[in-house]
């Protein structure tokens, strides 16, 4: 019947007449319009699909070329181990591929590329309250390689810190060389304190410090120190420098034990609206802009200093250059230690990693050797597990944003004392829970005071922390 | 509406008219038409049900361990404190969105609908377009607009209260503001996409009835109720269904608010970002899979509660 | 909406909008408040992005003093990250989003033109199988999807990205819907014709439905552009990273600045912006047609 024509005549007519009347390029591209059902919107994404498609086809991925690929989420120590790397692929004659990668959902997305066979670099650093994630599931899938051997037989237990290789064990064996030791100061501003009469060298306990904070602090305008009421960053500092913790080295969790109750006890108030003795506030971030406009606007007159913080603020602030300085921490009694720490890094060696003498030797090239541990913390304030290097001219410098004085022998004078912390493959929930106490306590305390405060503090670090142990018990790994 | 009955003849009678190849490639046509879509559906859509079923009942560290254990899953999902804290905060922002958001909506459409409004292209646009934008860029400009001290929001309340609100409120870090900010988030986002319904419907509101009504000397009020609820009423229960839907599956607007975390006190845990947390991030894919099952049955008595509120099924066919 | 601006709604009977001057204009002032605070944010945003880093918060009120357009110079010229600019991410987007609505319209529209013009054995229970899958969330699936992409070896790749998205009951039922309302004397005149079925459905069908393509392809893409959770999960290499997971990292390392940040989240809400206004007319028509008709 009608086989022979597919078309109806007078659409096919119409379109011949369509493309006649419109020559060239610009009735080729009607005529396509035309053709393709679906509209010019949809039309317009087709093409750019297929640009987007064949640009990216030309540009995968590329393929590991480097004999090594080195993941770092921090700034300064990309910076600083760039300025390196060049001698160590010298000497050995192979590459490396120095990446810096976002700190944000880093953990999660190893962790899931461990999990399922994908690509992960030979080697990464790993944020220290994050570190205890990886040590899920059975020992022989942790992600990272099992370090303890290499670790005993050259000594280097012995050559480090020794309290910083616990937050990187898990069922006795190491997975990570630990990059720091991170003592912790007060880092204040030195003009204001000055010109308000407050002489640093009279502060030796926290008492002495809250009562000078209660003069200079006017609520809503100028705090004495940054302290968060809602998140656990400073409270941990405080905890850890109380010789407390959130799991004992058995993997116990103790975040709600008697030293835990005193320091959260002595810390509400510190921070609780109503509170006679609030002399802290918090801003929405302890980092860039935010507490940098803070610090300038004095806002807050003094933070809790680590050393990897004062290299932020020298580039951060640069404005107060001069009239920062440094003072140990307060003395929880008189005498008492004057330090604490606060964060931290592991490097570990991927399991997957091929060549795992070759990572070995750049982990302790750029963590041991004590030439450069010194070159590198004039780049970056951090000061080295490694005690040997603290004698190296280096850690003598006078800083003048510190106002003259030697960051680093302050820090090194200090870093004996840094109490040791423990992980867990449940830390961050614990963190977590920790927090959420902290929040609990604050908003009791702004509510009713000191009224029954003792026994409220108790029963929520009991409860939270027993949250954590239920969850612990669940795990079948 | 259009209705198509004939459609079921029509293969047979059009088949009749064409040789053998014409008559394969109609009585074919379906199938073929439909198997693309039906292959990816089965992989994806059906084996992934069938799938998650089974993966609830263990316990998994990633695609590769898993090991059976029985209904623990759901025995410690009913007795985690932060499902619960999740499902708090999730129901909280959905009762929200349905009393405040929606009420919103409904109002401004209705002052859009006014006769001698001038510009009603302009308005409606303007609400609309927040809209637009992903829950993850909205996050990104208002966690910067809540700063504290030198945000816009806290610069404009402190000045338009001449200072009450303080400039250092914490939205986004006090756990009693937390809800709040999201909420106030979500209006701004949803409420002009609401309002796009709500408009609709009253436009087609038989304006007879009206006439009718005010000869009948009924008061504004009384129209409201007696003219435009029930004229309405279909629209209201879509609404109402999917924007709570929507609210129980909040998820990257209060993650990248709060900071790819849950914020204070946990204020800004969702349920998804629980699911999310304890799959993905921990690893428990078996875990996962039975907080969605959760998820899903809940989601549907809700909506089956609604619907059966508004009576949509007995009025929607008018 | 040229038809609805001539329907009275009140009528003259108009008690609920009382004639009055004072009565218009508290109504206006409400809408022109209700307008800026929807408008403010986004003002703020663009104003943002030519403003130098270290004013952002000086004074949100000044609106611009120093205007620039260094935010989007180091947006565009940075590396994010090992060998990877903004513009990288700005592909891949552009990639995953136009080729998952591209795939998605055609598998939907298609199925959807079967669905809506043929009756067939098994017709019931397609449509029970697919209204089934539509009570059910998609975070249920979530889990299961990512171990089977993991055994298929698609994890982290843009197939694995886009395969799964491919199906889009929602769109089928949308096309069905509206092809319903193609009279089917067309089709009928067209097999007689001697047209293949696939011509119906390319030559006649398609073309009188274009204004459901228009919602659809809007509601496709601004779905899949700004879609983060799945992408979350599924991407692993930073050179296959979409805006809303880069942005986000970005958030991470750049927090000191704030221009660069805000330039990228205004280049990136913008071809959603572009397109909406393309299509706005079909997108409104589509979005209520559903609900309307009930």
């Amino acid at each position: 019947m009608a086989y022979n024509r597919k078309y109806r005549p007078e659409r096919v007519l119409a379109r011949v007449t369509f493309r006649a009347a419109m020559p060239g390029l610009k009735g080729f591209l009607i005529a396509v319009l035309r053709s393709y059902p679906y509209g010019a919107a949809a039309l317009s994404m087709l093409i750019l699909a297929t640009v987007a498609g064949l640009i990216l086809a030309f540009n995968p991925p590329p393929k590991k070329q480097a004999d090594l690929v080195f993941w770092t989420f921090a700034k300064p120590h990309y910076e600083a181990y760039l300025q390196v790397i060049g001698d160590f692929e010298k000497e050995h004659q192979v590459k490396v591929d120095m990446q810096l990668v976002s700190n944000q959902g880093l953990p999660q997305r190893l962790q899931a590329a461990f999990q399922a066979d994908l690509d992960v670099p030979d080697m990464c650093e790993i944020e220290i309250s994050s570190a205890g994630s990886f040590f899920r599931g059975p020992l022989e899938h942790v992600g990272f390689a099992d370090l303890t051997d290499r670790i005993r037989s050259e000594g280097l237990d012995r050559k480090m810190v020794a309290s910083r290789f616990a937050p990187y064990m898990s069922r006795g064996r190491v997975f990570g060389l630990p990059h720091d030791v991170h003592p912790v100061l007060l880092g204040y501003r030195r003009d204001i304190f000055e010109k308000e009469g407050i002489d640093v060298n009279t502060i030796e306990t926290w008492d002495d410090f809250i009562e000078a904070g209660k003069k200079l602090t006017i609520a809503d305008k100028r705090y004495m120190i940054e302290m968060s009421d809602t998140g656990s960053d400073q409270l941990e500092t405080c905890l850890f420098q109380r010789e407390g913790g959130y799991f004992d080295p058995q993997g116990k969790v103790t975040f709600d034990n008697e030293i835990a109750v005193e320091t959260m006890k002595w810390y509400v108030p510190l921070v609780a609206r109503n509170s006679k003795t609030r002399i802290a506030n918090v801003l929405s971030s302890s980092f860039g802009t935010v507490i940098a406009q803070g610090m300038e606007n004095t806002y807050f007159l003094s933070v809790v200093m680590p050393d990897w913080r004062s290299k932020i603020f020298e580039n951060d602030i640069g404005k107060l250059s001069g009239k920062m300085a440094l003072m140990p921490l307060p003395a929880v009694k008189k005498g008492g230690r004057r330090t604490s720490t606060w964060g931290g890094t592991m490097l570990g060696i991927t399991r997957k990693c091929k060549d795992k003498d070759l990572a070995w030797k750049l982990a302790k090239f750029l963590y041991l050797n004590e030439k450069d541990l010194a070159g590198r913390f004039a780049g970056t304030n951090i000061l080295p597990p490694v005690r040997a290097a603290w004698k190296e001219p280096a850690f003598d410098r006078e800083y003048a944003y510190w106002s003259n004085q030697k960051l680093g022998r302050i820090y090194a004078n200090f870093a004996p004392e840094v109490p040791a912390q423990y992980t867990h493959p449940f830390i961050t929930l614990a963190k977590t829970k920790f927090g959420e106490s902290l929040t609990a306590c604050v908003q009791r305390y702004t509510a009713n005071g000191e009224n029954g405060f003792d026994e409220f503090v108790r029963r929520t670090l009991k409860s939270k922390a027993d949250e954590v142990r239920r969850q612990i018990a669940r795990n079948p790994f | 509406m259009t209705t198509t009955s004939i459609e079921k003849t029509s293969v047979r009678e059009g088949a009749s008219g064409g040789g053998g190849y014409l008559r394969f490639q109609q009585k074919a046509a379906p199938y073929l038409f439909l198997a693309p879509f039906f292959l990816l559906f089965a992989l994806f859509g059906v084996y992934p049900i069938l799938k998650s079923v089974t993966l609830a009942f263990y316990a998994t560290s990633g695609p590769k361990d898993m090991v059976f254990n029985g209904g623990a899953n759901f025995t410690f999902l009913f007795q985690d404190r932060d499902f619960y804290i999740a499902v708090g905060n999730t129901v909280t922002y959905a009762l929200f969105s349905v009393f405040l958001q929606l009420p919103i909506a409904l109002g401004l459409a209705i002052l859009l609908s006014q006769t001698w409004l001038k510009g009603r292209e302009f308005w409606r646009l303007a609400f609309f377009s927040p809209n637009l934008l992903g829950q993850v860029f909205v996050g990104v400009l208002f966690a910067v607009l809540y700063q504290p001290q030198f945000g816009l929001v806290n610069k404009t309340l402190h000045s338009l209260t001449n200072g009450l609100v303080p400039l250092d409120t914490k939205w986004l870090g006090d756990p009693n503001l937390v809800m709040p900010a999201l909420v106030l988030t979500s209006i701004w986002m949803y409420a002009g996409f609401n309002m796009i319904y709500f408009l609709a419907a009253l436009q087609a509101v038989d304006k007879d009835l009206y006439e009718a009504a005010s000869v009948d000397g009924a008061s504004a009020w009384q129209q409201f109720l007696n003219v435009t609820v029930p004229g309405i009423r279909p629209v209201t229960t879509f609404v109402l269904v999917t924007a709570t839907l929507g609210s129980l599956q909040l998820f990257e607007l209060p993650y990248i608010l709060l900071n790819n975390g849950a914020g204070p006190d946990q204020r800004g845990l969702t349920i998804i970002m629980y699911l999310y947390n304890k799959g993905f991030v921990v690893g428990d894919l078996g875990y996962a899979s039975a907080v969605g099952w959760t998820l899903a049955l809940g989601m549907l008595i809700i909506s089956l509660i609604q619907v059966r509120i508004t009576g949509a099924g007995k009025e929607g066919q008018q | 909406m040229a038809v609805a601006t001539h329907r009275p709604i009140t009528a003259q009977t108009g008690k609920l909008a009382p004639g009055t001057l004072a009565f218009r204009i508290l109504l206006y002032s409400v809408l022109i408040l209700a307008t800026l605070c929807a408008l403010v944010p986004f003002l703020w945003l663009v104003l943002a992005t030519i403003k130098p880093s270290g004013e952002m918060f000086s004074d949100p009120w000044i609106l611009v003093a120093h205007p620039t357009l260094a935010n989007y110079q180091q947006l565009f010229t940075k590396e994010l990250a090992p060998g990877i600019y903004f513009g990288r991410y700005l592909l891949n987007s552009v990639f995953i989003t136009c080729m998952s609505v591209t795939v998605q319209l055609f598998l939907s529209s298609l199925a959807g033109f079967a669905l809506a013009k043929y009756s067939f054995a098994g017709k019931k229970f397609v449509y029970l199988l697919m209204l089934a899958t539509l009570m059910i969330p998609a975070q249920v699936t979530m889990a299961p999807t990512y171990e089977l992409l993991y055994r298929m070896g698609l994890v982290d790749t843009y197939v694995g990205l886009i395969i799964p998205g491919a199906v889009s009951v929602f769109g089928i039922f949308l096309f069905e819907r509206a092809m319903h309302q193609v009279p089917d004397e067309l089709i009928h005149a067209a097999r007689i014709d001697g047209c293949t079925e696939f011509t119906i459905y390319w030559e006649i069908v398609m073309p009188v439905t274009r204004p459901m393509i228009g919602a659809f392809c809007l509601i496709g893409f601004m779905g899949t552009w700004n879609s983060f959770l799945w992408p979350q999960i599924m991407l692993h290499t930073n050179h296959r990273f979409t805006l809303p997971i880069a942005l986000n990292q970005m958030v991470g390392i750049y927090n000191q600045e704030y221009g660069m940040l805000m330039a990228g989240t205004f280049i990136s809400v913008l071809p959603v912006i572009a397109l909406f206004f393309m299509l706005q007319r079909e997108f409104v028509a589509g979005l209520t047609s559903g609900a309307v008709k009930g």
